[in-house]
């Protein structure tokens, strides 16, 4: 504040100081994570009033309308029709007239909501028995501790199925009590939200992707060969042991090359 | 047999207290508009025109006044069932009541005895804004040397009214004003019940409900609710808040497992509170859960009848919360 009372700062308009605002691709639906530009409705330099469509975005289910957050001029438009942008990346903004849009640097600031953007979700889901081991044992009623060490039962391999997943004497009881022919499915509850997520991608995608397999024996003698005669160069020049993988990928590249 | 009959609440405590004046010529009542009006309540209806002026005893909008001639009339030898009619008003008998009505007998050593009654309203949803809705009886809880009654039933209002008024020590005496209506058989003949002896309204083997005055019947609804689900909610009613039948309600949680406390008082530092701390300290190793209380929420209650509506527990409220902890 010294600096401003001693050196002339010109007074700027509010509006123009606080205008930018940034355009994001929105998320759409729950599980959304990118989306498609279908069209702008507006163009670079254009005018526009708050509430106006602005552009289409495409989703798994649908085509939706995305409007303006405010009045000012559409600039910095990063991202074009037919691009898939990740949910939360700023793809231009509104200006006020005359305004340029804000430096690449802070444009880039919202990061992309790829699968990182999942454990948030798996923090507010009951806690898996290896989660509330790590902080000094599962969380377990007063009642099912005494009967757990009345009885002699770890309590460490049971999954709560209570209040906020802890462990109830009834699962005490359960975990005692010889297996059930037919072991019932651990309740969906107890599992974490990205566990449920595989369950959930996985199950669609064996029911509703057709799967077919290709099987071919090939001889690796030759391939083991070379990685046992080169491996100790290459650790020595390296640092590091190829893996049959490493080789894999190397030979895959190559292969690529020559029919590019 | 006895007789089959029923009665409403209101009408309940008038014959209770008309039988007592009856048997005991000391027994008197004073308060605001308690003789030809019979309170606004219409409770006391009747009573002026059977014992008189003398012993229904209208007295100046004054209660610290008339809580102090009860005090004075009570250690001189007579029996006075003092009437707050909003029991809001207690705030202005505290003196008499905290430090005289409860200490004479223990400042005399036993020579003076404070046999009073103090009957005052409770209880929300009568439209009647901030100063007229709220449900104190937890201010004398606190208070070494006052009994405090929380009646949720015809039966038990009467029962617990004469034991009062034969009670040598102040007891507290809650009405919720809405439940003046509520019927329920009452037996003709004489009968009282004992104070700190819990009442089980309904039995049940998921999860315990204690409830206080009209709380009872909120509970009551709830676990009918509850039942739906295949949810078996056992509700005890306390009926005296102190002495407290810690017992049977350590009992009950120990057959349950799982209890919640629900009192029309505010929540924080209230009965429920206390009541909830007694069995997370009696039964704690037989708890799956933690003992959830629900009382009135923590702001002055609003005039408006939507917001008041919501301050108070319901039965939607008990039932989600009674699920929530079987889950």
């Amino acid at each position: 504040m010294y600096f401003r009372n001693s050196v002339s700062v010109p007074e700027l308009p509010l509006q123009f100081v606080y205008m930018a605002i940034s355009v994001v691709m929105p998320a759409l639906e729950m599980a959304q994570e990118t989306g498609k530009i279908v069209s702008w409705l507006k163009k670079e330099g254009e005018a526009i009033n708050k509430g106006e469509p602005l552009l289409e975005v495409e989703t798994d289910k649908a085509v939706v309308e995305v409007e303006a957050a405010a009045d000012g001029v559409l600039t910095g438009v990063r991202s074009h029709e037919g691009d898939v942008v990740a949910v939360g990346v700023t793809i231009a903004w509104i200006v006020a007239p005359g305004e340029q849009p804000p430096a690449e640097s802070a444009a880039a600031a919202p990061a992309a909501r790829k699968v990182t953007a999942q454990p948030p979700v798996a923090a507010t889901a009951p806690p898996a028995e290896t989660a509330g081991a790590a902080e000094g044992g599962p969380r377990i009623s007063p009642k099912a501790r005494r009967l757990a060490k009345e009885r002699g039962v770890d309590i460490r391999r049971i999954r709560g199925t209570g209040l906020d997943g802890a462990i109830t004497s009834e699962d005490v009881l359960a975990a005692e009590a010889p297996a059930p022919p037919a072991a019932p499915a651990p309740p969906a509850a107890a599992l974490s939200a990205i566990a449920r997520l595989m369950a959930e991608r996985t199950t669609q995608s064996w029911t509703q992707v057709p799967h077919f397999y290709l099987v071919r024996d090939i001889d690796a003698g030759a391939l083991l060969q070379v990685r046992e005669q080169r491996m100790p160069a290459i650790e020595r020049d390296r640092g590091v042991k190829p893996t049959h993988t490493d080789l894999l990928i190397s030979l895959t590249a190559r292969v690529l090359k020559e029919h590019a | 047999m006895p007789e089959a009959r029923e009665l409403t609440l209101g009408e309940a405590v008038r014959e209770a207290l008309a039988e007592e004046m009856r048997r005991d010529p000391r027994v008197f009542i004073c308060g605001e508009d308690v003789a030809e009006a019979g309170t606004v309540f219409k409770v006391l209806t009747g009573l002026v025109d059977e014992f008189g002026k003398e012993r229904v005893l209208d007295t100046p909008i004054s209660e610290a006044g008339f809580t102090g001639i009860a005090v004075g009339a009570a250690m001189t030898g007579l029996r006075p069932v003092v009437d707050i009619m909003f029991g809001d008003f207690v705030t202005l008998t505290m003196d008499q009541m905290v430090n005289q009505a409860a200490k004479v007998h223990y400042m005399s050593g036993g020579k003076w005895r404070v046999p009073m009654v103090m009957r005052a309203t409770l209880g929300a949803t009568r439209r009647s804004a901030a100063q007229h809705s709220q449900s104190l009886h937890a201010w004398f809880c606190h208070v070494p040397g006052l009994k405090v009654v929380l009646p949720s039933t015809p039966f038990d209002a009467k029962g617990l009214l004469k034991t009062a008024i034969r009670d040598d020590n102040p007891v507290v005496f809650f009405e919720d004003k809405m439940m003046y209506r509520l019927k329920g058989p009452v037996p003709v003949e004489e009968y009282t019940i004992p104070f700190g002896v819990a009442d089980i309204k309904r039995a049940g083997s998921d999860i315990t409900i204690v409830a206080t005055s009209s709380m009872v019947q909120v509970a009551l609804g709830a676990a009918k609710l509850l039942e739906e689900v295949d949810i078996s909610a056992e509700v005890i009613d306390p009926r005296t808040v102190w002495p407290l039948d810690e017992k049977t309600l350590i009992a009950s949680a120990k057959k349950t497992s799982r209890v919640i406390v629900v009192d029309e008082g505010y929540g924080r530092y209230g009965v429920t509170a206390e009541i909830a701390s007694v069995i997370a300290e009696g039964a704690f190793y037989d708890l799956e859960a933690p003992v959830k209380r629900i009382g009135a929420m923590h702001v002055p209650i609003p005039f408006s009848p939507p917001l008041e509506d919501a301050t108070v527990p319901t039965e939607k409220s008990v039932f989600e919360a009674a699920k929530t902890l079987v889950s």
